[in-house]
């Protein structure tokens, strides 16, 4: 019987989160699943899984696409052709997802967000359009396919309890074309947002530079701070340390006040446990609605100038 | 040093209440105006620069409707100096059918680069795939998410990529090389609508997709697009100007966050 592989991130040794989705998918889809994960001790995953496979591989030789793909061929030889190969949808999962279909000439589907099975045969499901459409998308040639799948959407399929049995994966020589040099860290912040009760965040929505000081003055007159979605920080209009998501600052504040900011999820993910999410927005149809406890359709310029005349006049 | 970019002209959604046509097969995208994707201005910038600094020519590809030629102009403005635009007025949504065109492309007309970039994601299909595929049929090594170029020199490319939460990881490869370039890396610089305009003077070459089809099947069928079904959803907080105002403010009292 065919099974579906899931390649795993670890990072700084710390096997992570996100590689329980395409864990539960394959459950799903109901395919065996063996983990493909660097040199570690992975007592945790026994019952998740039918095989865990440990590459001799440090984890910097290991999150890279070009050894992946050695290894890939390897683990084939030992174990039989997969019909899936999963990864996590992040930094290592569109790294090395690609680049293997490219190598296998298989189909690819990032960022699998759901699946279902009916008439039309099996299918999974993308958002598209930054998020404002699902996408439904089918293989072709049958189940045969590269897929990276986004965190925390597949639930546990509760019964499956499995006797995982430890391999080792065949040994490679290392592709000498590209070489983990070492980590680095962001560099000193200004202030820290994870911090903060009350955080007051614009996104692209505030249109120019220029209007950030209104934002800054509706978060002083709050007493809250202000932070921001990606395309501010890219454009410097804030410090990065202000940026909250995946590859920003994850928050938890009792208030997060989103003002023109669309909803992609990795803004959500960043700010999606917050006690309280309310969201401005000029387009009734902005995804990040659907994630808010409060919405208001409106333009944020226009709201923030109103908010800070009544602010003022209560002072 | 040879610097390819290929340039995705790509429907600007993020304000705009999207209408599904074609008995759920299609997005209506008729009054929606396009962009350069956000992705591939950045990617064009570090082009430009790489050129500068090591000399050679920088080449801007993109694949879509004759429309698509404006991302060709917008990229010699910016300062690339060879456009070719694939026309087809099929949607071409599969990136690993893409890539294999792009493939084709290179191949055929014996286009070769020291580096080949890519956006990290296009806006509109968000498959981050398209770089990667590509550098896996042409068996050249890929980054993805490349958040900072170090050094080229020696027939390798220093480089930083973007890892989540803030931690980055500085990788070496071997050129020739493809890349995914993340959002944030440069500066883009600013090119007005006359600059767009004049670069329509700049010979490019236009040719058609399907004579670069050869192997390159589609694998993956959109076969059905839908509004994501609702959530919880917000409570919607209406009224007038006065109204949402007092609204957020009592939630923010109420909250205490706000005294
Ligand atoms: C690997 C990777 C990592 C990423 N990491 C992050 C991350 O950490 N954090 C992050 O935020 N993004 C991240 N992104 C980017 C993410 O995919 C989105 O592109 C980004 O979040 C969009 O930001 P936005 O909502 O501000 O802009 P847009 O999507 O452009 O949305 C702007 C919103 O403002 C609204 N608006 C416009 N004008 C007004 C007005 N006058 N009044 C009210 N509303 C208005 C619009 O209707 C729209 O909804 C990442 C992407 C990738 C590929
Ligand atoms: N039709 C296209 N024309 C030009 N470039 C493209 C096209 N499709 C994808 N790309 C490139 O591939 C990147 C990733 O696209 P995607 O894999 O669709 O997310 C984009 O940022 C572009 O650089």
């Amino acid at each position: 019987m065919s099974y579906s592989l899931i390649i795993a991130e670890t990072r700084k040794g710390e096997f992570q989160e996100g590689n329980f989705d395409p864990l539960y998918l394959s459950d799903i889809v109901g395919l065996p699943s063996y983990i493909l994960l660097p040199e570690g001790e992975y007592g945790i995953l026994r019952g998740s899984c039918d095989k865990v496979i440990v590459a001799p591989l440090k984890e910097g030789e290991f999150l890279n696409p070009l050894n992946i793909i050695r290894l890939l061929e390897r683990t084939f030889q030992a174990f039989g052709e997969p019909s899936a190969i999963l990864l996590p949808h992040c930094s290592f999962g569109i790294d090395v997802a690609p680049y293997v279909a490219g190598r296998l000439g298989w189909p690819i589907i990032t960022d699998i967000s759901g699946f279902c099975r009916g008439e039309e045969g099996e299918i999974f499901i993308k958002t598209l359009y930054s998020e404002k459409i699902n996408g439904h998308f089918r293989l072709k040639e049958g189940m045969r396919f590269v897929g990276t799948v986004r965190k925390g959407v597949f639930p546990k399929v509760a019964e499956v309890v499995k006797e995982t049995l430890f391999e080792e994966a065949p040994s490679i020589e290392k592709d000498p074309r590209r070489d983990f040099i070492e980590y680095i860290e962001e560099e000193i912040e200004d202030v820290d947002i994870t911090k903060a009760d009350l955080l007051v965040s614009v996104g692209r929505g505030v249109k120019e530079k220029g209007n950030i000081p209104l934002f800054e003055e509706l978060a002083a007159l709050l007493g809250g701070v202000l932070s921001c979605s990606r395309p501010v920080a890219d454009r410097a209009w804030l410090p990065k340390a202000r940026q909250v998501g995946t590859s920003g600052k994850t928050v938890r504040p009792k208030v997060y006040f989103a003002l023109g900011i669309s909803g992609a999820f990795q803004h959500i993910a960043g700010m999606k446990d917050s006690d309280v999410i309310i969201a401005v927005n000029k387009d009734p149809s902005a995804p990040i609605f659907q994630y808010a406890h409060y919405g208001v359709v409106e333009d944020m310029h226009r709201l923030a100038q109103k908010m800070i005349e009544n602010l003022r006049d209560q002072k | 040093m040879e610097v390819v970019v290929l340039a995705k002209w790509v429907p600007t959604t993020q304000e705009e209440e999207l209408k599904i046509i074609d008995e759920g097969r299609s997005v209506d995208l008729e009054e929606v105006p396009f962009r350069m994707n956000e992705w591939d201005t950045y990617a064009i910038e570090e082009a430009v620069r790489i050129v500068k600094e090591h000399g050679g020519v920088g080449w801007v590809i993109s694949m879509g409707s004759e429309d698509a030629d404006t991302a060709l102009r917008r990229g010699i403005a910016m300062g690339l100096e060879r456009g070719v635009l694939l026309e087809t007025e099929e949607d071409l949504i599969d990136p690993f059918q893409r890539a294999f065109i792009f493939k084709n492309l290179l191949q055929k007309k014996g286009i070769k680069f020291d580096l080949l970039l890519t956006g990290g994601q296009a806006e509109d299909d968000e498959f981050a795939s398209t770089g990667g595929v590509l550098a896996g049929l042409l068996e050249v090594p890929y980054a993805s998410m490349v958040i900072g170029i170090e050094e080229i020199s020696g027939g390798e490319i220093t480089l930083l990529r973007e890892l989540e939460g803030g931690l980055m990881e500085r990788v070496k490869m071997a050129l020739p090389a493809v890349v995914s370039i993340q959002t944030g890396i440069n500066e883009p610089r600013y090119v007005s609508v006359t600059g767009v305009l004049s670069a329509a003077k700049k010979e490019r070459d236009f040719l058609s997709a399907a004579d670069f089809m050869e192997g390159a099947k589609g694998l993956l069928q959109l076969i059905r697009v839908e509004i994501p079904p609702p959530k919880e959803g917000a409570e919607i907080i209406g009224g007038d100007l006065d109204g949402k105002v007092s609204g957020i403010l009592n939630i923010l009292k109420e909250k205490g966050v706000y005294k």
